[in-house]
């Protein structure tokens, strides 16, 4: 769009009215910087606190709450105006509702926000300087102060200020990686070299980094306005989707509300048909709301899930949205990112070549030696070259570190050198030392090659030594004679062939290939005192002994195969995406496994039947690797295509626009997508992606505001772990989910058989609460440290339409299998405790308008005796506490069963998950302290109960276990039959 | 098809287990008194008649319709305390519990009609509701085993005082220890309760008044009038509002 790069410089002074000398006038800078605004990117727009907040109070299950809550309120007030006796019940329930809505909404806003806290660190940006020509002084300023037209200069290892149009460089590079994924960097000049100007030289980019040289330039672009600002914008514009969890969740509370609230309408009918006031009937359906909503199972999911995030963040993945927890591990395709993710990201010696022989190299992360043959005197002339022919330095002061950790000046190939030098050799420096050099010509574009000449540190040996490295072509041509086991051999026409084989070979290792080669100068022609000028090159550079050949590749990082292979088997699919070569991109796919070792690309199948590229069945090549410029001309369909017959594929090459069009491409696929990036530039597909994972020491802060989570070692095996603890939560939610919904029943069938049968209310609205947000929390969270019954890895990633988090099963189970037992349980208790005071089960029956008739105080019991309302109340209390605890005592076996969906308990150990204890321990603890320590206040409901009433559900709790054994007995033994597709959940 | 037998079979078995506990726990339970009888440690009081709604009397002296159902209520009350029904029945020594558990079969204690005086119904059809000065029946709840100590008594009291006077049969509102211990509905068929009435002689300057009398229980330690929670304990507390 704007063609500033073709302009010259008075142009460009005329343009932005500035004087590359002088700069601009500080006057004219505030007013651009008042016109144009601060060169900074503007943060994407975060939630207000108080909008995320009043959605917890309105999310899940709130409404139905603040429902109940409101209907109380209004049967409260119907009652105070009726002049009834007490109707301040209902005014506390109400209380007691609302207080439980916020309590819970505050709950989960606060695990929401600490959870968001960790990330708030990593937006904190150092404020960058930025070295200014204003008034024409030099000026450092804050770089967000910059405005279009001021003059910079720029310095290597600055990162660049703004888009800037150089108008003077020396020896400039700049690192594009964080706008285009290339890491390798590139030189810029004052020149017009490209139509494009994302591709021209004279033009550095915003948050790109100089590497070396120096450069000033005219600010062109300022924030939003620069390249990245313009990339980053359009991230923001990729609206955030749903995550797989929430989207099961959401499911799972209109599951619940639905049936709480088909019930509860079912009743009122009923209730009203049969006569019941109508007052009477509303309260009911507030019964039947409290008992059918899991009140404490959302607050529970939270910490569920923020448990796991912990967990995840000691395993270096930091996780910024508690919901992305599970994202992970539903995740079916994962593109990653090469440099740096899948590998070291540090240039490392991979393989040599020299006596006709490959050697391969030790690429570890902590290598202390290496392995290959090192007997040859060719190795050791080799060697010579690595280390003398070559300018980069280990910073100083490093001596302890490992070798592979130390910092290094020089460029990334030289650095590998040096380092594998030092490995095999020891002490580079010294050896440099006692080598002294007395002549060098750096590397550069035109010769491609570097020289210099050395004295050798034998004494006996006077002659120079001449090394150079460079280009294998380029050295060969400079070359007469090779060198075979140390003797210098012509260079024939055979050994050039042989030459050509390893260099293709190498080359198509995806490597970069250096070729050494050396030359004694004879003693005679360059005395000691022999004045080199290389200027004028009087010394010879050609006719020299070919040695060997070193390549060099960024290896694998040492744990991404067996990560990749562990995706393999868990049914995720791992493309490559990056902005590298496609041979490398392929060699580095093939060594870490993306793409197998059987399998062949289309080009590979083309080239083994030696047939046209056009004639091979594309159906036939399990493997792709797509060039980005092919992606370009690629419609839809055929990206589709492409993405669903190949199940390893590279893409190199790829744009940060590319990378989003993989993304959606995937996605229409109806596959989760977890995307790793660093850049800037990723921060679209970041953001678009399912899962954005952004790399914590090599990402941008763009990268790590747009995804979801942060890898803190940028290590690709960091997912593995992270896709493990996602599945996990995912089964152990299940676990969760089914452990509480079993109980609502056991709470809902007193209300409706209350209604239907008239017998004494077994159980209060406010003794539900107290399950629900007493004594079952604990156990629910135990749930979320259950180990994994299978290897969770060695299973297909679910499928989001038909793996649901709640499924029908689950529901039917706990609903009516294992609820309705508990409800028996609980009634058998509520029977005993009214029989054993006096009142038989059929006296019960149909007493509930005397019985709660304030104005009869001489209630008959079935043994004549008479009972005043307090003392009757008093007894329905106690059977209240009764049902109450008969329930907590089968939830016990509830929450043990539910430790396993499908192994049995014993299977699974039943101590192994020590927290299920401490769930077990507070849920009796509580109910004691509830029933014993709390029984005397009376707004509570609870009384004291006698100890053996504690017992009565135990046979029922022993019988929900025995019957779950041999439902998953059955599971296991009768796979795929009636039986396993209708209990299994 | 299956899943429809799967749960007739589930529920059947449940419905079967809990058929099966339950009789298992009316097994242990014995059918003369009940296990445990800490809930009902002290009776409460009740009166009779007792009106639908609140324990509020409303009526019209001159009006004979708007009494007659307590007036149909105390004649239906007092029907088992005929001498007719009270025919097996024994006298017993009045002021002193009647200890029977070494017997088998419990005798119950003659309640004569003609204790309540002129609130019994025999000579005033209307048990005073004509001539203002009504009758309420106060009954102790029945509890099995209990044995008031002391001389319990009923004694009722009026907030508004000089509106009306009140006069007890049996005199002073005693309760005969001799009706003690109840033994239960199956052991101790005939058993009556001994009953207090109370006569109201509204003063005729209150009529059109709202009287709130209070009834307690007093003279005898083991049985509680104060509870804070149920007011019923012991004591009741009844309006009568009359007008001419």
């Amino acid at each position: 769009i704007q063609d500033d790069h073709k302009l010259s410089t008075s142009e460009l002074e005329e343009k932005y009215g500035t004087n590359i000398n002088k700069g601009l006038s500080s006057a004219r800078a505030a007013e651009i910087l008042a016109r144009d605004g601060p060169n900074s990117l503007t943060p994407p727009k975060a939630t207000p606190e108080i909008v995320k907040f009043l959605k917890q109070m309105v999310g899940g299950f709130s409404i139905l709450l603040w429902i109940g809550a409101v209907f109380s309120w209004i049967s409260f007030g119907i009652q105070l105006a009726q002049g009834a006796e007490s109707p301040f019940d209902n005014l506390y329930l109400g209380v007691v509702l609302a207080l439980v809505v916020i309590l819970t909404g505050i709950f989960a806003y606060y695990q929401e926000a600490k959870s968001t806290n960790i990330m708030a660190s990593f937006s904190k940006m150092i404020p960058q300087q930025a070295l200014v020509i204003r008034d024409a002084e030099k000026k450092e300023l804050p770089a967000d102060q910059l405005v279009v037209g001021d003059i910079v200069e720029i310095k290597g290892g600055d990162r660049i200020p703004a888009d800037v149009r150089l108008i003077f460089t020396q020896g400039c590079k700049v690192d594009n990686s964080s706008l285009t994924g290339e890491s390798e960097p590139q030189s810029r000049s004052c020149d017009f070299t490209h139509e494009n100007p994302l591709e021209t030289r004279n033009i550095a980019f915003y948050s790109t980094t100089c590497v070396e040289g120096t450069a000033t330039g005219i600010v062109i672009n300022t924030g939003d306005r620069t390249v990245i600002g313009r990339i980053a914008s359009l991230a923001s514009g990729v609206a955030n989707e749903k995550t797989p969890i929430a989207i099961e969740i959401e499911h799972f509370v209109y599951l619940v509300a639905g049936v709480a609230i088909s019930i509860g309408v079912l009743f009122f009918i009923i209730s009203v048909s049969m006569r019941y006031k109508i007052l009477d009937s509303i309260i009911f359906l507030i019964g039947i709301i409290v008992a059918n909503v899991p009140e404490g199972l959302l607050a529970t999911v939270t910490v569920s899930l923020s448990l796991t995030a912990k967990r995840m963040a000691k395993k270096n993945c930091l996780v910024k949205n508690l919901e992305a927890v599970e994202t992970l591990g539903s995740t079916s395709i994962i593109c990653s990112d090469k440099t740096g993710t899948l590998t070291q990201n540090r240039m490392t010696v991979a393989h040599l070549w020299f006596d006709n022989q490959i050697y391969s190299a030790d690429t570890s992360e902590d290598q202390t030696t290496q392995p290959f043959d090192q007997s040859s005197p060719s190795w050791t002339a080799l060697s010579k070259i690595v280390t003398l022919c070559n300018r980069a330095e280990f910073r100083p002061g490093q001596e302890n570190l490992p070798i592979m950790k130390r910092v290094v000046v020089g460029d990334a190939s030289e650095t590998a050198l040096l380092k594998f030098a030092e490995v095999i050799l020891g002490d580079v420096m010294n050896i440099r030392a006692r080598n002294k050099k007395v002549a060098e010509i750096p590397f550069n574009s035109t010769n491609k090659f570097q020289l210099s000449i050395h004295e050798t540190d034998d004494p006996n040996d006077k002659r120079f030594l001449l090394v150079m490295k460079g280009a294998p072509e380029r050295i060969l041509e400079r070359c007469s004679t090779i060198m075979i086991n140390g003797k210098e051999e012509p260079l024939d026409s055979e050994k050039a062939e042989a030459f050509q084989t390893a260099y293709m070979e190498l080359g198509g290792l995806g490597e970069r290939v250096l070729g050494f080669c050396h030359l004694y100068l004879p003693e005679k022609e360059f005395p000691d005192t022999y004045p080199f000028d290389t200027d004028s090159t009087n010394f010879p550079t050609s006719n020299l002994c070919f040695v060997g050949l070193l390549s060099m590749i960024d290896p694998p990082r040492s744990t991404v195969p067996d990560a990749v292979s562990k995706c393999r088997s868990a049914g995720i699919k791992v493309i490559m995406v990056t902005g590298d070569h496609p041979i490398t991109a392929k060699a580095i796919a093939k060594s870490v496994g993306i793409i197998s070792a059987t399998s062949e690309t289309v080009e590979d199948i083309a080239k083994r039947l030696n047939i046209p590229v056009e004639q091979v069945n594309r159906r036939e090549a399990t493997a792709a690797v797509v060039n980005g410029m092919e992606l370009k001309d690629m419609s839809l369909q055929q990206l589709d295509e492409i993405l669903c017959n190949h199940s390893e594929i590279v893409f190199a090459r790829t744009s940060p626009q590319q990378k989003l069009i993989i993304v959606e491409g995937c996605q229409r696929q109806g596959a989760v997508v977890a995307v790793t990036g660093d850049g800037v530039n990723d921060s679209p597909a970041l953001k678009k992606a399912d899962i954005g994972i952004a790399m914590g020491i090599a990402g941008s802060d763009a990268a790590k505001n747009a995804a979801d989570m942060v890898l803190l070692d940028d290590n690709f095996a960091s997912i593995v772990t992270g896709v493990e603890e996602g599945r996990l939560i995912f089964d152990n939610l299940k676990k969760t989910i089914a452990y509480t919904l079993t109980k609502n029943i056991a709470e809902l069938c007193p209300f409706l058989i209350y209604i239907i049968a008239s017998i004494p209310m077994p159980i209060g609205t406010i003794t539900i609460l107290f399950i629900d947000l007493g004594t079952d929390i604990i156990p629910s969270v135990a749930l979320a440290y259950e180990k994994a019954e299978s290897d969770i890895m060695n299973r297909r990633p679910r499928n989001k339409r038909k793996d649901r988090l709640v499924n029908e099963q689950l529901a039917v189970y706990s609903y009516l299998q294992i609820g309705i037992m508990q409800s028996v349980g609980a009634f058998v208790t509520y029977f005993t405790v009214y029989a054993e005071q006096g009142f038989l089960p059929s006296t019960l029956l149909g007493v509930r308008v005397n019985w709660e008739n304030n104005a009869i105080n001489d209630f008959e019991d079935s043994y004549g005796q008479e009972w005043t309302k307090y003392q009757r109340m008093y007894l329905q209390w106690t059977g209240y506490t009764a049902f109450f605890v008969s329930i907590t005592i089968q939830q016990v076996a509830d929450l043990i069963i539910r430790k396993t969906r499908r192994n049995s308990i014993f299977q699974q150990g039943l101590f192994r998950n020590k927290v299920i204890w401490v769930g077990i321990f507070s849920q009796i603890g509580i109910a004691l302290i509830l029933t014993y320590g709390l029984g005397h206040v009376t707004a509570l409901n609870f009384t004291p109960l006698r100890f053996q009433y504690w017992f009565v559900a135990v046979p029922f709790a022993i019988l929900i276990w025995v019957y779950d054994e041999v439902r998953k007995l059955l599971i296991r033994r009768y796979p795929g039959s009636w039986w396993d597709k209708n209990m299994y959940y | 098809g299956l899943i429809f037998l799967f749960y007739l079979v589930f529920y059947g078995f449940l419905a079967a287990l809990f058929t099966f506990t339950m009789w298992v726990m009316l097994q242990t339970l014995s059918s003369d008194i009940p296990k445990y009888r800490d809930r009902i440690s002290s009776p409460g009081l009740m009166i009779s008649p007792k009106p639908d709604t609140a324990l509020e009397f409303y009526f019209n002296k001159s009006d004979a319709q708007s009494y007659a159902e307590y007036v149909s209520t105390l004649r239906k009350f007092l029907e088992s305390y005929d001498d007719s029904k009270q025919s097996q029945n024994i006298n017993c020594t009045p002021g002193r519990i009647f200890d029977q558990n070494d017997v088998a079969v419990k005798k119950a204690c003659r309640f004569n009609l003609s204790e309540l005086g002129q609130c019994s119904g025999k000579e005033d059809k209307t048990f005073g509701y004509s001539k203002g000065t009504p009758c309420v029946l106060v009954k102790m709840n029945r509890i099995i085993g209990l044995k008031p100590e002391g001389e319990p008594r009923i004694y009722c009291t009026s907030k508004e005082e000089g509106m009306v006077e009140i006069n007890y049969f049996p005199p002073e509102g005693l309760i005969d220890l001799m009706y003690f211990p109840y033994y239960g509905k199956s052991l101790h068929a005939h058993y009556l309760q001994p009953l207090v009435a109370v006569q109201l002689a509204i003063n005729s300057n209150s009529t059109k008044e709202e009287i709130a009398i209070e009834c307690k229980i007093l003279g005898s330690p083991n049985l509680k009038n104060e509870d804070d929670r149920d007011k019923f304990l012991g004591r009741i507390a009844f309006k009568v509002q009359m007008t001419e």
